[in-house]
């Protein structure tokens, strides 16, 4: 049986409230996205849905090894296992919990099955004038025997003035597939600084699709870094909507991809006050047959004015079967914006090639270093000196080269 | 320490190097000069290893090695280096990245661990000096926003870190101030030995007036058309090439 199939048995299983139901019988009414709509042209989730995945199955157990192999080893961390809050850090005006019910706007097929049938993920409170000074590491681990579909939603309310660092990352610990709808709403309110991270680096057998809604009001700064490595597909939404003036929102994305893996990156940044900036780059790489998707675009409301908007796709293509599509849309209604957009799609400079051979490096880290040059306007941008290393190891690991890409 | 028999190379079909014969021992100092379009630079890519260019006949040896066979990361590894006429800018690579990669990519050639960070500190702080080099200048981005003089510099530079047993130094002197010249040419002479070699190629008698060759071969429409000492390029300065190249075409046509 297909996927929809067995959630259809499982939400009869939950009795679900009629307001719950009324949502879930709006996603089955047109149920999984298909390459027909635009915003899923180039990302199909056809062969992913015939699958008979069980739904948010159990059966998981973590060790400490493997929360010790697949952490940071930051201080703080949560972890999720098999959906359950198994460990929790404690820090003074951070009041941390599993799944409390919150609703979203969100009108797209997915991020609607998750708000009717989801019942696992956090529930993160952060009292005003807080500033913790160390991140926090999320951790979500699954293992079921058979192939599984599981969702997430999570919650988190930034008090005024306080700041806060996430890092997040979703661990298949088993050869099963695992099929992961992720949906995390954050308020960031006045003033207030928030970074997440999300380390995309799950095994070969997981499947994702990350929905993330960033609302921020007046003087507030937020960065979200993205960084692919593995999984098979992954599907990014992230959205973020500018609700006071003077905000700052940043998106940094670095994706390598090789073999049959997929990612594809949706942005959508919403200017809707004065004078705010935003500012996106996002790196692809792409080697063997993998394939990658950018769609980003910009919003400029009427009352947006003096706004500076700044988003940059750029793509490196070092094999021959790789693909990337990439489509960046501003849609301005304010006069006095500023407001640029980029992108490319490349291969390595030959000319470059041939004078780092000429120093002595060979062909094959001489054309890692020049991935790693450019990749590293992306990955310099990462503050937490971990992620960033994570991101420098990666990526020499991905290109098979022993190099240190840090001095 | 290198020697050129008959060499034949060129691009497709257009044979630029007609046959070029240049022998250079350890401790010597070359001079090749020569209008444009006669082959310089395609002799310096040649020996480098540029693979645009394809070997037609002729054969260079290197300290008993085949060069032709050898990658051009193996022939910098034995010790060929290429300051370039036009280096290459390489956004996100600093140069003290770059040159550590160099080193260590060399010593790994050699079996040997990469070298120590304090042991590679201290030679980037000596080589700088030499040549008037700026502290802050080892985080910037590979040739990236530099000026002509200090993409120069920064060829010498690495030329100096690697220490290499044959420079080729191709059009050096091009877009230099007379100031950067001097100083570029008083490095390159505080790095030659009596172990190591240097061709230097260029348009112009001024950079031999500091950087003095031992022997000045004129190259012209890919050959050596004349071998000389340094009071050649003297002569050249005064008369021009003309009253050489016309002879040569005629013994070529």
């Amino acid at each position: 049986m297909g996927l929809i199939e067995n959630i259809k048995s499982f939400s009869i299983i939950e009795n679900l409230s009629a307001e719950k139901n009324g949502l879930f019988q709006s996603f089955l009414a047109n149920g999984f996205p298909t390459i027909k709509q635009e915003d899923w042209k180039y990302t199909s989730l056809k062969k992913i849905v015939a699958n008979d995945f069980s739904v948010e199955g159990n059966g998981v157990t973590v060790s400490e090894e493997d929360i010790k192999k697949y952490s940071l080893g930051l201080q703080h961390k949560i972890v999720f296992c098999g959906g359950n809050l198994i460990s929790k850090p404690s820090i003074d005006g951070v009041s941390i919990s599993a799944f409390s019910e919150f609703e979203s706007q969100n009108k797209d097929a997915i991020s609607v099955l998750n708000s009717s049938l989801a019942k696992k993920g956090f529930t993160i409170k952060i009292a005003k004038n807080t500033v913790v000074e160390n991140p926090i590491e999320i951790l979500f681990f699954t293992s079921t025997k058979q192939d599984n579909f599981v969702q997430y939603r999570n919650n988190i309310d930034v008090g005024e003035n306080s700041q806060i660092k996430f890092v997040e990352r979703i661990q298949n610990l088993s050869d099963s597939k695992c099929f992961v709808n992720h949906f995390t709403q954050i308020n960031i309110r006045k003033n207030a600084k928030v970074e997440y991270n999300k380390i995309q680096d799950n095994n070969e057998n997981a499947i994702l699709i990350d929905n993330m809604n960033l609302y921020q009001q007046q003087d507030s700064s937020v960065i979200v870094n993205t960084l692919i490595f593995g999984g098979a597909f992954t599907r990014n939404n992230l959205n973020f909507e500018q609700n006071g003036s003077n905000c700052d929102s940043n998106m940094n994305g670095i994706s390598i991809l090789d073999n049959n893996q997929f990612a594809d990156n949706h942005t959508f940044m919403d200017h809707k006050q004065p004078h705010c900036r935003s500012n996106e780059m996002y790196k692809g790489i792409y080697l063997g047959d993998s394939k990658g998707v950018f769609n980003g675009k910009i919003m400029v409301r009427p009352d947006a004015q003096k706004i500076d908007a700044f988003q940059s796709n750029n793509n490196l293509l070092l094999s021959e079967n790789a693909t990337i599509d990439s489509k960046p849309q501003l849609e301005i209604y304010a006069d006095d914006v500023k407001c640029s957009h980029g992108c490319t799609i490349g291969q390595l400079d030959d000319d470059a090639l041939f004078y780092m051979r000429s120093r002595g490096i060979r062909e094959k880290e001489a054309k890692a270093v020049l991935t790693y040059a450019f990749a590293s306007e992306a990955v310099n941008n990462f503050t937490i000196a971990e992620v960033k290393k994570l991101a420098q190891k990666r990526i020499a690991e991905k290109l098979h080269v022993d190099l240190d890409f840090n001095l | 320490m290198i020697s050129i028999k008959n060499l034949k190379a060129g691009i497709e079909d257009n044979l630029i190097l007609k046959g070029i014969n240049l022998e250079v021992k350890a401790g010597e100092v070359h001079a090749i000069m020569g209008p444009n379009g006669s082959g310089k630079s395609t002799l310096a890519c040649v020996i480098a290893g540029k693979e645009d260019y394809q070997v037609q006949e002729g054969t260079i040896d290197f300290e008993g090695e085949d060069l032709l066979e050898l990658s051009p990361e193996e022939r910098a590894h034995i010790g060929v280096f290429l300051s370039f006429q036009y280096p290459v800018e390489i956004p996100g690579i600093s140069v003290s990245n770059f040159i550590k990669t160099s080193i260590n990519e060399r010593r790994k050639a050699k079996e040997l661990d990469p070298i120590p960070a304090p042991e590679l500190l201290k030679m980037m702080r000596e080589k700088m000096e030499l040549l008037n080099i700026k502290k802050g200048y080892l985080s910037r981005n590979m040739n990236e926003g530099f000026s002509g003089g200090e993409k120069k510099r920064n060829e010498i530079f690495q030329m100096a870190m690697l220490e290499p047993k044959l420079a080729i130094l191709d059009e050096t002197d091009s877009g230099l101030d007379i100031d950067t010249l001097r100083i570029v040419a008083n490095g390159v002479n505080k790095i030659k030995t009596k172990d190591n070699a240097i061709i230097v190629i260029t348009h112009y008698q001024r950079l031999l007036d500091y950087i003095v060759p031992d022997f000045v071969h004129v190259l012209h429409n890919g050959r050596i058309i004349k071998s000389g000492s340094k009071e050649l390029a003297h002569e050249l300065e005064e008369k021009g090439y003309d009253w050489i190249t016309k002879e040569a075409d005629k013994k070529w046509a």
